[in-house]
């Protein structure tokens, strides 16, 4: 890490003007009024839409293929298959196993087979139908046990002849002897559901190429970069000759963070065609793209002392991959790498294994692959507390690792605020008045987690910047920053604007945020992993605080005082220590680009070295670690098994809120995505090995009647190398959630629920269980 | 997007044009009231019409008017919202006002119709999707393909009736008026179903609902409407009941009813409930474990299949709960039972 | 196709329609008017609310034949017209959603925000419980709802101090907060 990197907590001057204060969001007043435009408003000259043929079969090799009733169907201007795309590629280099189009198999129903750009989407459509395409269905996997098992047929072709994808197993201390040593054990098998992102936004694309054969493309994409990456590899394509945007975006969460089919298409067919070519994704069509939450089965075996100190944890998990690596590399890696906070494990092991299946490809959503291990882990958790009869808030407070401190897998963790974050839980929830005393069918629940803040492995290797600013100042006043972020409504631009903003001493109305935009912006490696706040927000901190140098500098010369009398605030600049004398900041950037010629500064971002010394131990490896606890409370209908969250308290260690609104939106959206995917959500193939009901009618979200009351709670730990000492806010606060859901059903009606999703038929099966066991009289119809 | 597909659209004014249309047509028009079911179903590829005639321009098809005797008449477009609404449905035929404010979600509310409701086609999670998902497994009975997916080996379909509206009218006693050129007829609405799920109505594809009559109830009438569903908002009913007490001048039940809706393909009432109820005063354990005599007979009559999406056995389970909760609402004047 | 003439946000409309196509349809593709949203094709996201006669209505579940003779409001009429001063004016529930970090994404915003309108069109001081329910034809996947029934809240209270409508985005630090919009 470069000194670059390290800004400091503290404001420019004294006081922060906008950091830490509520504000709008820059594109507030675009989308209250409906005129931001997202990629499926845009509208070009000429242009064809695309349609996608997609596979019936979930696994089947590719015999032929006839294109040509449909080439010439009247309207039909391009169709293409495989044999178009056939350079594979996949978001991680190492796992390249995707086509844009399937070239020799199908892997699931859904998978795209060939494309048709056409005068309107109803042509496209009838032309797909002209597609005559032989398939020789083989065996498909739908069951993770049995491709884990059976080798024949592979999915995909590897070296060792299996249906594995990748296995990770990594030890840390001397985890059998503390097993052998610890005078309690708990062991416990737990298992987590698919469950998808569902943007409210499809995915659409819209590609243009002009007539010197240069390639823009328009793309609902959170990594604009990695998707110019894999259009110019599966194009054979220059990356200085092609351009990619992303317009405003509804909703990723992960779901957008893989390069797609339809991005290589309409690219494609707007080559071939020489017209621009969109394509709008069904609501169906997304589900079958899914890179949603990978099932697991997970089992956890805890050793602990009797005071209820951790002694040692081993895991295995079997995590169902479907049919294509996506960021499966890493979500194997993550499913136990980042487990071991915010509690100290003496000893570590686990043994994680992905395989392929027929069935949607999984991918990264929201919390990736931490999620799952953190409820099982949690819930073990709470059944250490149950068994030795510890409040289990206090038995994570003695487990609890603390600051500047090492992981037992060589995480560093600098700022941590998770103390903190259950005492606000407490505090708020008013736990101890209400846990084991609310009364029939209520309760609470606790549990807390760790996610990181971005992570030093940037998918390729390379030792450049993972973030860029670029600031560009206009003699009225206006100073435009370029950032590569993508903004994915999370208010990243409005981030970095805010930053700008006080760095400069400007008024947000001075700002211009360009962004996402591979022509005009800096690199920046995408909005997942939870990294733009901190690294973007230290690039921003890092341009603008060598701009505000040189137009301070300027100011200094002209009145011929000493810099530190030069101040920047609120639009203007002036002296403090005379105050007829002082300017506009137009001004003052009229002065200063006289002495430094045109202005403009950039600044960028790298972390330090961080992680491990040992194969993986970069992957997870945070420069800061954000923490959450969540105290639930539940009503549980015995009768019916329904479950009423009636509210949730999340405080979550987010460093510094660089405006809180955004973060308690982050707060709360988080809460209800955990809390909805546990009780409503269920991303699942039936047994023809189609999704199971690929609609938002079959797939329920929560409405606003279905959602609890939320209290987010922000706690600021002030990370040191943060900007402003700020972390992640927009996926560690949906982890324990759903843990402390499951504890708080357990602190209600005495069931302990290991098995994702609590559907009201689930919990009326355990709570009859638990009546016969209980040898209660059996209720009506239990005989059924 | 999801293509509707192409197909010509008329809006008559009167219903003797549309009469005249659909009997032109023969058999090739659709008719569509609110269209938000017919919708959905067109860009699944569901039916492929060369005509869909609109009731949304008739004259008179839009109203709840109260009739010298007591009865109220709804005409077919009445939007569900203002069913929920209206005060005389609420005061006379609380029960299908509850159901109505129940169905979908807000804006669907506002569009559909309470005779689109009533004419709903059935659904299976079999059957709802899209072309291309129902060409992935081979299709089913109801639609393009021969094979039964709820009731492997079927020969009957089983899709489920899903109008939250029906049962609460089969139990108020509505009759159905229908008419086609140059012909009219009313019918209870009990005798209206069938127990095909291709097409669960015992009456033509032409015949148009003109107007639901739900005549003048007992002073004594006490209606409730219960619905089990996964989201308290938009969704479809898992489970649907309707109870009905009569009690007389001594407060005592004089007469009762259940029907209930989400099971098979028609809705179906549940024998012998008077009986059990019949004589006892609701607020006293008499009463009480009557209730739950009803209760139990609902459980042994109605067997939801695994046509809807959801647990089959949850859904029989909630049976005897639903239905006693939704008694209980009725005898005291409160409901809907939502959520359960 | 035929010709339909149709009322959007006061203007008076003429388009050429199939008569398979929604009244979507031909808001975003042929009017360009891209504020109402498609989010799930077939009625069960809301995103695609628009208002007709001030009932809301989900457009891609309306032919757009049916929309003759109805005053269809969309996100783009939501503002009141300009009245000549400079300051852009916004009806209060859109400077509210826009003051609560009610907008994330902001796709499903501006069908939301017409219900929200809708809402209050009928019911000037709606409870907590009334809001969840006029607004759960809505889904948002975002915020978990929690601002934006702090943002319709506060159009309320605005409206019934009679500064609602105020400016659009002054984009100046330190605007009044939402009550509640921010935590301790």
């Amino acid at each position: 890490m470069s000194a670059r990197d390290q800004h400091g907590l503290a404001a420019p001057h004294g006081e922060f003007q906008i950091i830490g204060k509520p504000q709008r969001k820059i594109d507030g007043a675009a989308k209250a009024t409906g005129s931001a435009l997202y990629t499926d408003d845009l509208t070009l000259p000429g242009m064809l839409h695309a349609k996608t043929l997609r596979s019936p079969h979930p696994h089947a090799r590719i015999v032929s293929i006839d294109t040509s009733a449909a080439q010439a169907l009247p309207g039909v201007h391009g169709v293409i298959t495989g044999k178009d795309l056939p350079t594979p590629y996949g978001v991680i280099p190492w796992t390249p196993d995707e086509t844009a189009l399937a070239v020799d198999k199908v892997r699931f129903i859904g998978d795209e087979v060939a494309a048709v750009a056409a005068v309107d989407e109803d042509t496209a459509l009838r032309a797909l139908e002209l597609i005559q395409v032989e398939y020789e269905v083989l065996h498909s996997y739908q069951d993770p046990k049995e491709a884990l098992e059976r080798d024949e047929p592979t999915i995909h072709q590897n070296k060792r002849g299996d249906n594995v994808s990748k296995r990770v197993k990594l030890d840390f201390g001397e985890v059998d002897q503390a097993f052998e040593t610890s005078p309690v054990v708990i062991k416990g098998d737990y298992s987590f559901h698919g469950s998808t992102h569902a943007a409210i936004e499809p995915h659409c694309a819209l590609a243009q190429v002009d007539g010197d054969g240069l390639l823009t493309l328009w793309s609902a994409t959170q990594i604009t970069h990695y998707v110019h990456r894999a259009l110019s590899s599966v194009l054979d394509l220059a990356p200085h000759r092609i351009r990619v945007i992303q317009p405003a975006i509804g909703g990723a969460f992960g779901g957008k963070s893989d390069p797609f089919s339809l991005e290589f298409c309409v690219a494609k067919l707007a080559q071939i065609t020489g017209r621009p070519v969109k394509m709008l994704w069904t609501r169906e069509e997304v589900f079958y793209a899914h890179r949603g939450r990978h099932p697991m089965e997970m089992q956890y075996s805890l050793a602990a002392n009797e005071d209820g100190k951790i002694q040692g944890v081993d895991a295995r998990i079997l995590i169902d991959g479907g049919s294509y690596s996506s960021f499966g590399l890493v979500t194997t890696y993550y499913s136990g790498q980042l487990l071991t906070g915010p509690y100290d494990f003496p000893t570590y092991r686990f043994d994680s294994t992905r395989v392929f299946t027929n069935k949607p490809p999984c991918g990264p959503k929201r919390g990736h692959g931490s999620v799952q291990p953190r409820f099982a882990f949690e819930v073990q958790l709470d059944e250490l507390a149950e068994k030795l009869s510890i409040d289990p808030i206090e038995l994570r407070r003695r487990n609890s690792l603390g600051p500047q401190t090492k992981t037992v897998n060589g995480q560093r963790i600098t700022s941590c605020g998770f103390d903190e974050c259950l005492l606000q839980v407490e505090e708020a929830s008013d736990w101890k008045n209400k846990r084991q005393s609310l009364g029939s069918g209520k309760g609470v629940g606790v549990a807390g987690s760790m996610y990181i803040t971005g992570t030093n492995y940037p998918i390729y290797p390379n030792e450049m910047p993972q973030a860029g600013i670029q600031i560009k100042v206009d003699r009225s006043g206006v100073v435009t920053v370029f950032s590569g972020a993508n903004d994915i409504g999370q208010g990243s631009s409005s981030m970095v604007a805010y930053v700008v903003a006080e760095e400069l001493g400007l008024t947000l109305d001075m700002l211009r945020v360009v962004a996402a935009d591979t022509d005009l912006c800096p690199v920046d490696l995408g909005a997942y992993s939870s990294r733009v706040t901190f690294m973007v927000g230290n690039a921003a901190i890092d341009a603008s605080r060598k701009l505000r140098k040189l137009v301070v500098g300027s100011l200094a010369k002209h009145w011929d005082v000493e810099e530190r009398r030069v101040r920047l605030v609120k639009g203007e600049a002036l002296d403090l220590e005379d105050p007829e004398r002082h300017m506009t900041m137009a001004e003052a950037f009229q002065i200063a680009e006289v002495e430094h010629d045109t202005l403009g500064a950039t600044g960028s971002y790298n972390t330090p070295t961080l992680g491990g010394d040992y194969r993986g131990g970069s992957i997870g490896a945070s420069p800061a670690y954000s923490f959450s606890a969540h105290v639930v409370e539940v009503e549980v209908d015995e009768e019916t098994g329904r479950i009423d969250v009636q509210e949730v308290w999340c405080a979550h260690d987010c460093g510094k809120a660089l405006n809180p609104i955004l973060v308690s939106g982050q707060i709360e959206g988080s809460v209800y995505m955990g809390i909805a995917e546990a009780l409503y959500e269920h991303h699942q193939t039936n047994r023809f090995g189609l999704h199971s009901g690929p609609s938002l009618l079959d797939y329920p979200l929560a409405t606003t009647l279905d959602t609890p009351e939320i209290k987010s709670l922000i706690v600021e730990s002030n990370d040191p190398e943060g900007p402003y000492g700020a972390k992640e806010a927009g996926e560690g606060p949906l982890h324990s959630a759903i843990p402390a859901l499951s504890n708080a059903i357990f602190d209600a009606v005495g069931i302990r629920l290991r098995h994702l999703p609590f559907t009201p038929d689930v919990v009326l099966r355990a709570l009859r269980e638990k009546r016969a066991n209980d040898n209660q009289a059996p209720s009506p119809g239990s005989d059924a | 997007m999801l293509r509707l597909p192409s197909f010509q659209l008329e809006e008559p004014k009167s219903l003797y044009a549309a009469l005249v249309l659909l009997a032109e047509a023969k058999g090739e028009a659709m008719v569509i009231a609110g269209g938000t079911d017919l919708l959905p179903n067109l860009k699944h590829g569901l039916f492929a019409p060369k005509l869909l005639v609109s009731l949304a321009r008739i004259e008179g098809f839009v109203g709840i008017e109260e009739e010298p005797d007591g009865a109220l008449l709804v005409g077919p477009m009445t939007p569900l919202a203002r069913v929920a609404e209206s005060e005389l449905v609420q005061a006379k035929a609380p029960a299908l006002a509850q159901a109505a404010s129940l169905v979908a979600g807000p804006q669907l509310r506002t569009q559909g119709t309470l005779g689109g409701n009533v004419m709903l086609d059935t659904r299976c999670q079999w059957y709802n999707q899209t072309h291309f998902w129902r060409q992935s497994l081979g299709y089913c009975l109801k639609k393009d393909g021969t094979a039964c997916h709820v009731v492997q080996g079927g020969k009957k379909c089983v899709a489920a009736a899903s109008n939250d509206t029906a049962p609460a009218l089969m139990t108020l006693g509505a009759t159905l008026r229908f008419e086609r050129l140059n012909e009219k007829r009313e019918l209870p609405i009990k005798s209206l179903w069938s127990p095909d799920g291709i097409w669960n109505k015992r009456c033509d594809k032409d015949e148009l609902l003109t107007a639901i009559r739900i005549p003048a109830q007992d002073p004594g009438h006490r209606g409730a409407y219960g619905k089990l569903r996964t989201r308290e908002s938009i969704d479809f009913p898992l489970l649907g009941l309707a109870a009905r007490l009569t009690l007389d001048h001594e407060g005592r039940v004089q007469d009762a009813e259940i029907s209930g809706v989400a099971l098979a393909a028609r809705p179906s009432p549940v024998r012998g409930v008077a009986d059990v109820l019949r004589g006892t005063l609701p607020g006293t354990a008499e009463f009480d474990e009557a209730v739950e005599a009803a209760a139990q007979l609902a459980y042994k009559q109605l067997r939801p299949l695994d046509n809807v999406p959801g647990s089959a056995w949850y859904r029989r389970e909630m049976v005897p709960v639903l239905a006693r909760r939704t008694l209980q609402a009725a005898a005291k004047g409160e409901g809907p039972v939502h959520p359960l | 196709m035929r010709v339909l003439q149709l009322e959007i946000n006061g203007d008076a409309r003429e388009v050429a329609a199939h008569d398979h196509w929604t009244l979507l349809e031909v808001l975003r593709y042929s009017l360009g008017l891209v504020g109402s949203k498609q989010g799930c094709d077939k009625g069960d996201c809301g995103s695609c609310t628009v208002l007709f006669d001030g009932k809301p209505v989900l457009s891609c579940l309306t032919l757009a034949a049916s929309a003759v003779g109805h005053q269809v409001t969309t996100i783009e009429g939501l503002a009141p017209k300009p009245t000549g001063t400079l300051q852009p004016v916004l009806d209060p529930v859109q400077v509210a959603f826009n003051d609560c970090g009610a907008l994330q994404c902001g796709f499903c915003q501006p069908g939301m925000m017409l219900s929200a309108r809708a809402l209050l069109n009928t019911n000037a001081e709606p409870s907590r419980e009334e809001i969840h329910q006029a607004l759960s034809g809505n889904l948002c996947r975002c915020t978990g709802y929690t601002q934006i029934v702090q943002a319709v809240e506060t159009a309320v209270a605005r409206i019934a101090q009679g500064d609602g409508a105020s400016a659009s985005n002054d984009g100046a630090a330190g605007h009044s907060p939402p009550d509640g919009g921010v935590p301790a």
